[in-house]
């Protein structure tokens, strides 16, 4: 177990700044999970802890401890790459026990840990097999077990479900979860998945061109977002933003909204037309066009047609406003700019 | 009856069929086994029946002796055994020198760093360059008078000149010195090649592991480059079993015969001395016979040993 702490951290590839002046601390036993979209930074922070991609400024603490300059072997981390990366000319035994060798721990205790690691990753009938005699979800698993097998104060996972089917996904994502409440190490897993975020994490960290947009919990990431960014990244499909004539943005989610035949008489209420229906199952998608803007909505009822005139109706509980900036207004020490912006978003109602 | 003829006509019509498809598959396959008849099958039955005469370009058969010749170069006439011990050590010395220098070379210019592309570019140029005309700088470097360029160094250092190329001790060595130099830069190419396809992820991972970087070399970078290393190897111990140019340019076989290879023994029967064509053939056989066992050793022994993807 271990707490990971990053402090005025900067990362250049020549001249390219992909993470400047970073501070994040990443808590001790909790499953974090950094996202963000391609680039943004997520796979250089985790190879900074692994010692694998060094920092080219700044510093990173483990349990108080500066591992900045310390070999990645010597870190107690083990890590599991998105392409799996064991090693091919090696049976499956030998690549779970590559590492305790190394390390030069007794045959008998090697032999007791295969053992039990290759129970918990359902490898036992596999153990002489070569990697390419396996299929992509047995080969993670050897990731899996190469990397637990080390019992390791910290767990780096850099999308190692990327490369399974989304049958397997769902059941690795599940496998993960368990994994963690067992060990209960701390897990820092990297994705561009916000399903995955959201499903897995005790603490999302979304980050976009090398910043931290927010460090929360599922929850409050979802609820109560600090930027347009945020709100618009977690969540399918993303919050609905549109512009306020003052300058200030108005969002809420398609998950809000509540659609009707007959004109719902106060908050935020618009006319529309349906213009596209997506029948997803329990839930329908519609895209509904009022007079220039389209909003995402997402509801129970599938009973709207393409091309039925509905009225959008959101509670003012559920809007959000931004600045033009992006960052949230929130209600709290902001009562009298907040009141005036709900009275702005109730004008621009068409009903 | 009439079930019989029910019964067989469906049968008739799809063996018509496969008489048809077959005509077809051997008709795809023409081609290639024409040119082997012609320029493989051909020439072989030919040198084996060559092999067992006595004659000269202009007559190859003027009397038959059966397997004399073959008598004579492996028992009566000590030149062609002397050859092949000649050669065998060269191949001994220049396989595993030349396999293992390539190799290293290869990973050192594996690393990204801005000389390597013009060491790449330096090792390689030699490749370029006809063999004997290597052989020919090589023959001035190694100059018995003070103006070769190994005279003039070691005389810097204040040893005595030696005639490199004239004495027994040293004339292979330099023989295989100057076809080292030659293919170092190639065989590296295809090391590097195949080095750098190796995901970087792996070494990383290794790294995780605590593995030291020569433990990574001997259990991760050398296994993963076993196809190219098996291939290298087979190709080179049977082309230097086959090396000629290099070393009648260099030593023309000499001190004596101490440096004179088996090709060497071929073409000098061949077509230096009168009436010796039979030798020749016998010679060639011979050598065939020992590369293919060799191959087929090489396939038996390490081919379990080879991880292909």
């Amino acid at each position: 177990m271990a707490e990971i702490r990053f402090e005025k951290v900067c990362k250049f590839f020549d001249k390219a700044r992909i993470i400047e002046d970073l501070d994040l601390t990443i808590q001790d036993g909790k499953f974090t999970v950094l996202v963000g979209a391609s680039g943004c930074g997520k796979t250089t922070l985790l190879r900074m802890i692994a010692g694998i991609g060094p920092a080219t400024s700044g510093h990173i603490y483990m349990d108080g401890r500066d591992i900045t300059d310390t070999a990645p072997a010597k870190r107690d981390i083990a890590m599991v790459f998105q392409n799996y990366a064991i090693y091919p000319t090696m049976t499956v035994r030998e690549n779970i026990e590559f590492g305790l060798k190394n390390k030069k721990v007794p045959k008998a205790e090697r032999e007791a840990l295969i053992k039990e690691y290759a129970a918990v990753v359902g490898l036992t009938d596999y153990l002489d097999r070569k990697p390419g005699t396996l299929s992509g979800g047995q080969r993670q698993r050897i990731a899996l077990a190469r990397a637990m097998v080390k019992k390791p104060a910290v767990f780096l996972m850099d999308e190692p479900l990327s490369n399974l089917d989304a049958k397997l996904r769902v059941q690795m994502r599940s496998e993960l979860i368990e994994l963690h409440n067992k060990l209960k190490t701390t897990f820092v897993y990297v994705t561009h998945d916000q399903v995955e975020a959201m499903s897995m994490a005790d603490v999302i960290v979304l980050m976009d061109k090398g910043r931290i947009m927010q460090e929360a919990s599922p929850e409050v990431i979802y609820n109560d977002p600090n930027n347009v960014f945020t709100a618009q990244f977690i969540g399918t499909p993303p919050m609905n933003i549109i512009d306020m004539p003052d300058g200030n943005k108005l969002g809420f989610r398609p998950e809000r909204i509540a659609l009707s035949y007959a004109p719902v008489q106060g908050d935020f209420t618009r006319k529309g037309t349906v213009l596209t229906r997506e029948m997803l199952g329990s839930e329908t998608l519609y895209k509904i066009d009022c007079s220039g803007n389209t909003y995402m909505a997402k509801i129970d009822d599938p009973n709207f047609a393409m091309g039925e005139n509905v009225y959008v109706h959101v509670a003012n509980e559920h809007l959000y406003f931004f600045d033009a900036e992006g960052q949230r207004i929130r209600e709290k020490g902001n009562e009298t700019l907040f009141a005036q912006l709900l009275k702005t978003a109730g004008g621009m109602s068409n009903v | 009856m009439s079930d019989l003829t029910l019964n067989t006509k469906p049968a008739r019509r799809l063996t018509r069929k496969s008489v048809a498809n077959n005509l077809f598959s051997w008709a795809l396959v023409l081609p290639a086994i024409l040119f082997l008849a012609v320029f493989t099958f051909y020439p072989l039955v030919n040198l084996i029946q060559l092999s067992l005469y006595r004659g000269n370009i202009t007559n190859p058969y003027k009397t038959f002796r059966g397997i004399e010749n073959y008598i004579d170069i492996l028992v009566k006439r000590p030149q062609f055994m002397t050859t092949l011990k000649n050669t065998a050590l060269y191949v001994v010395m220049y396989v595993p020198i030349c396999l293992s220098l390539s190799l290293i070379f290869s990973v050192w210019l594996q690393k990204a760093r801005k000389m390597n592309n013009f060491a790449q570019t330096c090792f390689f140029a030699p490749h370029l360059v006809a063999t004997i005309s290597s052989a020919f700088m090589w023959s001035w470097i190694f100059s018995p008078e003070s103006s070769g360029i190994a005279n003039g160094l070691i005389r810097l250092f204040g040893f005595n000149t030696h005639n490199w190329l004239g004495s027994s001790a040293t004339a292979m060595v330099c023989v295989m010195i100057m076809n080292t130099w030659a293919s170092i830069g190639h065989h590296a190419l295809i090391f590097l090649s195949a080095l750098k396809s190796i995901p970087g992820e792996v070494y990383e991972a290794a790294e995780l592991d605590s593995s030291s970087s020569i433990k990574t070399f001997f259990k991760i970078t050398l296994p993963m480059l076993s196809p190219q290393i098996f291939l290298m190897l087979i190709t080179m111990t049977t082309n230097s079993f086959k090396i000629f140019e290099s070393v009648r340019q260099m030593t023309g076989g000499g001190p004596g015969i101490s440096t004179k290879t088996v090709c060497m023994f071929i073409y000098d029967n061949a077509f230096e001395t009168n009436n010796t064509l039979g030798l020749a053939g016998a010679a060639s056989i011979v050598l065939t016979i020992i590369l293919m066992l060799i191959t087929l050793l090489d396939f038996k022994g390490l081919e379990k040993k080879v991880h292909y993807q």
